[in-house]
């Protein structure tokens, strides 16, 4: 898979895992707090930002893979920065970044438009919803508030991971420093978009 | 005896608490959560050397947490049936439900114990190293994450500037804390065009230094798997073993 890689779309990636990895524990640390007031339900509506390097990474690099190892590297960071959270990380960043990369997969990697980013979200907060209900012991909650939380971490993850994600990726291409890159080329036409 | 956790290999301590943490996932009783976590914090007493009072501040959020799970599963909890033990603002609570909220909060408890212990004892460069010699991690991913890891305080430094580089210009931070979340945009956008920048510098230096990411069988740092971690691993199942047998046996 890594073979049609170029060593700069990896570094980038591992460099774009590092600026949201520090956000994305900046989050854990305010979700944890939230959590004490309102419980589980607190993380669930900040769900989105932790899929939304899934969906930068390969809305700007636009290869197999890019969603599932950007997650997973930027949870790799988050481990190697130090945190309370662990290795554990890393285990529900492989699978965000899986439920993004099976919606990116479904389009056949050939659409990047806002519904395929939207649905890639969605695909991260369905895989990482699966995750959560059996580490986290949804099992023990009542139905009706499982269904709450999964309601609210779908929105999250096609509104904040989706469209936010789309709208970082788009400013960015805007400065100018994304040439080389395969959305600047789809952007002139030579791929379609 | 006290660096045994230090020396472990990374990857199988890595995998060791993994499996643990989806073994324990399987258990909702309070026993088996709490001995499990009592067995770890033994483990880190006798077996580490750790800063406990730093301990003692990374684990308090979670203590936050655990109380968050602890109340929202005795008023949202699935309904168990069992004996009703007390009744509170129209709330019914019986036991098994009781029992459910604990074990949940234990478990938090429990997996932050266990994620601490691998971030305080675990080297983050020899956790790369050996991720790509035992899990047959790329090298090319595995250094392109050592190159972001490196550059962390560079980040660090060109958020400050970013910043300042603002106020000099004048523009303002807001007050309230949702205005200043969609500001975000103004430092993120800035940040991450220097990332790619210095992504692209990165790979070509590493290029033309004549790194390609090739599979290779001999490293400069060889990272091994020695008896300290087939004695570790045994340790941990122990501990492992008694939790989940301990557990139900005493629930």
């Amino acid at each position: 898979m890594l073979k049609s890689w170029k060593l700069k779309e990896v570094v980038l990636m591992s460099l774009f895992a590092v600026v949201f990895g520090i956000i994305y524990l900046l989050f854990v640390h305010a979700a944890n707090i939230w959590a004490a007031v309102i419980g589980p339900l607190a993380y669930e509506w900040m769900f989105g930002i932790w899929f939304i390097v899934s969906i930068i990474c390969m809305y700007i690099i636009r290869k197999p893979g890019a969603a599932f190892m950007s997650e997973t590297m930027a949870a790799a960071i988050e481990v190697l920065i130090g945190n309370a959270m662990g290795p554990r990380l890393i285990l529900s960043g492989v699978i965000q970044g899986l439920g993004a990369e099976a919606a990116f997969a479904l389009t056949g990697y050939k659409h990047f438009n806002i519904l395929v980013l939207m649905l890639a979200g969605i695909g991260s907060a369905v895989f990482s919803f699966v995750y959560s209900y059996f580490i986290s012991g949804y099992a023990a909650l009542d139905p009706s508030f499982v269904a709450l939380m999964f309601t609210i971490r779908v929105l999250s993850g096609a509104i904040i991971a989706g469209i936010g994600g789309k709208y970082i990726g788009d400013a960015l291409l805007a400065t100018g420093s994304l040439r080389g890159y395969a959305i600047a080329r789809a952007k002139k036409g030579d791929v379609n978009a | 005896m006290r660096n045994l956790l230090h020396e472990m290999n990374p990857s199988v301590k890595f995998l060791l608490i993994t499996l643990s943490m989806l073994a324990i996932a399987f258990f909702f009783n309070p026993w088996t959560p709490l001995l499990f976590w009592a067995g770890i914090i033994l483990l880190q007493l006798t077996m580490s050397r750790i800063n406990w009072k730093l301990w003692l501040l990374f684990m308090l959020p979670f203590f936050i947490g655990a109380f968050g799970y602890l109340w929202t599963t005795v008023v949202f909890g699935a309904d168990t049936g069992g004996t009703v033990i007390w009744s509170f603002a129209g709330i019914d609570v019986t036991d098994e439900q009781w029992a459910r909220a604990l074990s949940l909060a234990f478990r938090v408890m429990a997996f932050s114990t266990l994620s601490l212990l691998f971030a305080f004892t675990t080297d983050p460069v020899k956790f790369i190293l050996s991720l790509m010699q035992q899990l047959k991690l790329s090298p090319k991913l595995a250094y392109g994450i050592m190159v972001g890891y490196q550059f962390l305080p560079v980040m660090k430094d060109e958020f400050t500037q970013i910043q300042q580089a603002h106020r000099l210009r004048g523009a303002e931070m807001k007050k309230r804390s949702w205005q200043r979340l969609l500001e975000m945009r103004r430092v993120l956008i800035p940040m991450l065009a220097g990332a790619v920048r210095k992504a692209e510098r990165s790979a070509f230096a590493m290029e033309a230094r004549g790194f390609t990411g090739e599979p290779r069988s001999a490293y400069y740092r060889p990272v091994r798997i020695g008896r300290i971690d087939f004695l570790m691993s045994g340790v941990f199942f122990l501990i492992l073993l008694i939790s989940c047998v301990g557990g139900s046996w005493l629930s």
